[in-house]
């Protein structure tokens, strides 16, 4: 074994020495001070105790350090000897390798080493988080174009992509699949050994073909939404080396750091206490940093050639090797009678999931559960097919598929409103789950505040259509408004998924509390350390959270679907109980009294008639406070058969409606966005600045994909790798005015009543922003993104169905 | 081939040998260490690695770093004072205007150069600046009210 490396200073924080960093944390805290008392002296400024900081707007103490370009992410670490990797990727979609030459890569200089697939023991080669199926590296064939099939390290990132080039990968090309359609052809091609179908899933309740007979309006459409990108502007980024202790350390931006561990473990052979991965500062995530991206590659580099090996992806490897959110068509029936009840819902949903099977299943299992939610549908037929395709593999992203679900249910809401002649809110009314309501797989709710969004959201809406009809048109354009609503449940689909928290403590009175899930940037660790702290009874400013560390923390599950404030948060919480009761329990031994008899409340402990400060109390106590660790585990009983289909696949449900203003440039078919408003059920706000930021970026999010977000796909490739082609929304164009609702409803299940967010708003608005589109120009998109041409085409055939004559004059 | 330059970034002058194609954000994160500046695109939209550049912002990845010779050059790391934030810095810290923070010194650096220009400039101003620049996090909205924050000060 080579010499060892230790890792650079500083967690998550670049390249200071412990003076600036003690600096910069006294900085930190007079800010944390001086918005806690301005908070605590205003008009939401109550809370609970003395020292009580849920539902105040705090500071974050990671955001000081990137505002000051300090913030750690895995491109900016250097290490001593370390190395560049670089991929050579597949040219091709779907293609046999038949040789794959290195020798003239290997003497190019600076080159130190070149890994490929085969040089991986084949019971080694393959990583994926559900199946294993997809090869770190391609070594037979490859299933699409920019998948991995060799890597390079070298001591420069010039000299590794300068020696990608000498690379001589010989292929066979085979035929593509490059839809779903195709896929599932007689004889095609198979993109998987086990055939090209990657899940078929079927729920159905009650009896949907009876339902549509018994109602009185039956709509049918067929939803076509295209293929988007995460676009987290962080490209994946990760070092590894082998620390002094010979651990096998990744650091790399990640949501699921636990599950790198086990991969990286397997793929290297390595047993799981020689391999540590810890998250660094992440630059945003959505779903895109679930999967493999550079991890076991330059775990096998290090073990190869014993140096620190960093790889960072360019954009466009971000576009063409990352997972994707599915393509998919979605059909869907729905009746309901003359005054507005749901007699049935039918959906098929034919899913694109790409090369590997990733999350496919996930996304598939939450789709199916949440067909018809948030409404109450006596019969419902769900039925989700995803096939392999030769695009890169589908995968999680914000909502698990369910922004398209959405789209196409509140889309057909929205149409059928129109055709019984009712309000979108009236109808959706009727239709709303409530408290004790059970959905299509018999999951019993409570605390459902649905319809307080819709209360909150009508007046609103009400107030727009009447301005709006009085001036239909501004600057040329026509006005609309439009709404959707959202039901979602919150945490993995069906299965377990515990989290943990310990929090300790210091002889001076600072506590570390230790969490599984990483914060990607949503702003968790600040949460968790808010309700730790008081539900310990201590000063939020002692409370340093650690998270996302294979080896610090435990495996508390990926912070993905909208999970982390609820089911960490419920962690922190009884893990702060926990807390208290030890301190209190060793401050009662030393004064010889019974543990009932002290208290640990506002960052003092009272004994009796006596109180001590936090730190004297910690003082006391120094001679066993390394014993004391509170501990606190979250797991709600979550348990579905995945066959039937019944059981109780999520802790808690969060729903939501959201509402839009358009114009619509006739001519052009553009749309723009001016005015948005939301109300959601988050349950209590633990720090609300957050909460609103997870709420604004969805709905842009949403616009984005709305209006202009697609990988253009065009024979087997992505031909929009980079932004210039990738529309991402940019600040002018998109709504200033994002005006947040959050309805009055604490979940007794959730840390202080909260539920999460961090997905929802996302899921409503482009149906919200069809409906817009309906009301201004009277059509109905039925695809996303509605760019300005498929509008400016659904315009015009509108006109030429209204006025036959233009159109042979326009000839 | 290299080419001699000389830069004068955060106030110390270097003079460096680059290559005919090294670009400037290449000088300030591998020579210098100046990783506050982040890269996406490399082709000049995203405005992650938005820098000063004689007072004006300027996309690092596309600015030949021999472009940049006898430039005067400001990247985030030098906007604090004396141990204090700098009033922009300290407003997206308090606004919320900051998620994940890979493209928040972009942003400061932006509107570090508006401000410089125009202190007291309307909403519509503020937007206009930024358009350069992209966020996938915060949906603007915080970002821009942190920067009005600080045009509206006393």
């Amino acid at each position: 074994m080579p010499e060892n490396w230790t890792e650079p200073p500083g967690e998550k924080i670049a390249l200071e020495d412990l003076a600036a960093q003690a600096h910069w944390q006294r900085e930190y805290h007079r800010i944390l001070r001086e918005m806690h008392d301005a908070e605590r002296a205003g008009p939401e400024g109550a809370v609970e105790g003395e020292t009580g900081t849920v539902g105040l707007r705090l500071p974050r103490n990671d955001v000081l350090y990137k505002v000051r370009g300090r913030a750690r992410y895995a491109a900016n670490i250097k290490m001593e000897g370390m190395l560049h990797c670089r991929f050579v990727r597949s040219e091709h979609a779907h293609a046999r390798i038949l040789a794959v030459d290195t020798s003239k890569a290997e003497t190019a200089p600076g080159v130190v080493a070149i890994l490929t697939g085969a040089d991986i023991p084949p019971e080694r080669r393959m990583t994926g988080t559900l199946t294993q199926d997809t090869p770190v590296l391609a070594v037979e064939k490859v299933r699409f174009a920019g998948e991995p099939i060799v890597a390079i390290a070298a001591e420069t990132p010039e000299a590794a992509e300068a020696a990608c080039y000498l690379v001589d990968v010989t292929y066979e090309p085979l035929p593509m699949i490059l839809s779903p359609e195709q896929a599932l052809a007689p004889g095609a091609e198979q993109v998987d050994a086990e055939g090209n179908v990657i899940g078929d899933l079927l729920h159905e309740l009650g009896d949907a073909q009876a339902g549509l007979v018994e109602a009185d309006v039956v709509i049918e459409n067929e939803y076509t939404i295209e293929s988007m990108d995460h676009c987290f502007l962080e490209p994946p980024s990760g070092l590894s080396f082998v620390d002094p202790e010979g651990v096998l350390t990744i650091l790399v931006c990640t949501q699921y750091p636990h599950y790198h561990h086990k991969q990286v473990a397997r793929v290297t052979g390595l047993p799981m206490e020689k391999v540590r991965v810890a998250q660094t500062v992440v630059g945003g995530a959505f779903g895109g940093k679930m999967d493999n991206s550079v991890e076991c590659v330059i775990a096998l580099l290090t073990l190869k050639t014993g140096h620190p090996v960093s790889a960072i992806f360019s954009r466009e490897e971000v576009f063409t090797a990352t997972t994707k959110r599915h393509a998919m068509k979605i059909r869907q029936k729905m009746g309901a009678t003359r005054d507005g009840r749901l007699t049935a819902l039918d959906v098929d949903v034919l899913a694109d999931g790409g090369a590997y099977r990733s999350y496919s299943m996930i996304v598939g299992g939450r789709c199916v559960i949440h067909s018809g939610m948030p409404y109450r549908i006596p019969n419902v037929r769900s039925h989700y097919l995803v096939t392999f395709t030769n695009y890169p593999p589908a995968g999680a992203m914000r909502s698990f598929g369910i922004v398209k679900m959405a789209f196409a249910l509140e889309s057909q809401m929205n149409e059928m409103a129109d055709r019984l002649g009712m309000s979108p809110i009236e109808f959706r009314r009727i239709n709303a789950m409530v408290d004790d309501d059970r959905t299509i797989i018999g999951q019993k709710l409570w605390d459902v505040g649905f319809l307080k969004t819709l209360d909150a959201i009508e007046p609103i809406y009400r107030e727009r259509k009447r301005e709006i009809a009085a001036n239909p048109t501004r600057n040329g354009r026509k006005r609309g408004v439009g709404l959707a609503s959202l039901g979602y449940g919150i945490g993995y689909s069906g299965v377990r998924n515990p989290s943990t928290a310990r929090m300790r403590v210091a002889a001076d009175g600072s506590v570390v509390a230790y969490c599984g899930t990483p914060d990607i940037g949503t702003g968790s660790d600040m949460s968790l350390a808010m309700i730790a702290a008081q539900s310990a009874g201590i000063s939020l400013h002692r409370v340093r959270v650690i998270s996302g560390d294979s080896t610090k923390t435990d495996d508390s599950g990926p912070t993905s679907a909208s999970r982390t404030t609820y089911f960490s948060g419920n962690a922190a919480y009884i893990c702060g109980q926990d807390f208290k009761r030890q301190i209190e329990a060793a401050v009662a031994r030393k004064r010889d009294v019974p543990p009932e008899r002290v208290q640990l409340a506002d960052d003092r402990v009272i004994v009796g008639n006596d109180g001590l400060s936090f730190e004297q109390a910690c003082a006391l106590i120094a001679d066993e406070i390394e014993d004391i660790c509170g501990y606190g585990k979250f797991d709600p009983d979550i348990a579905m058969n995945i066959l039937t289909f019944s059981g109780n696949p999520y802790a808690t449900y969060t729903f939501g409606t959201d509402m839009v203003e358009v114009e619509v440039d006739e001519e052009l078919g553009r749309v723009e966005v001016v005015r948005c408003w939301t109300a959601h059920d988050a349950g209590t706000l633990i720090n609300p600045t957050g909460t609103e930021g997870q709420i604004d970026g969805g709905v842009v999010m949403g616009i984005g994909q709305a209006l202009w977000e697609r990988c253009m796909r065009r024979d087997g490739i992505i031909a929009n790798p980079h932004y210039r082609d990738y529309l991402l929304p940019g600040v002018k164009d998109v709504p200033f005015e994002i005006q947040n609702t959050f309805v009055d409803n604490k979940d007794r299940t959730g840390p202080y009543g909260a539920k999460g967010v961090a997905e929802v708003s996302l899921i409503p608005i482009p149906a919200a922003i069809g409906a817009a589109v309906m009301d201004a120009v009277g059509v109905r998109p039925d695809r996303l993104p509605m760019d300005a041409e498929y509008l400016y085409r659904q315009i015009a055939a509108r006109q030429d169905r209204r006025s036959p004559t233009t159109m042979a004059t326009a000839v | 081939m290299t080419i001699p330059v000389t830069l004068h970034v955060n106030g110390e002058t270097h003079e460096f040998s680059v290559g005919p194609t090294e670009m400037l954000i290449d000088v300030l994160r591998r020579r210098l260490d100046l990783t506050g500046t982040n890269r996406d695109c490399g082709m000049g939209i995203c405005g992650v690695c938005t820098v000063l550049l004689d007072g004006r912002p300027v996309s690092s990845c596309i600015l030949l770093a021999a472009q940049a010779d006898g430039a005067e050059i400001t990247t985030v790391e030098a906007l604090e004072r004396d141990g204090r934030l700098s009033p922009l810095q300290d407003a997206f810290l308090r606004h919320g205007a900051v998620q994940c923070g890979y493209c928040t010194p972009g942003f400061i650096i932006t509107a570090t150069a508006l401000l410089a220009e125009s202190p007291r400039p309307t909403r519509a101003e503020i937007i206009e600046a930024l358009k350069g620049n992209l966020c996938r996090c915060t949906g603007y909205k915080k970002i821009v009210e942190a920067i009005e924050s600080v045009a509206q000060a006393p």
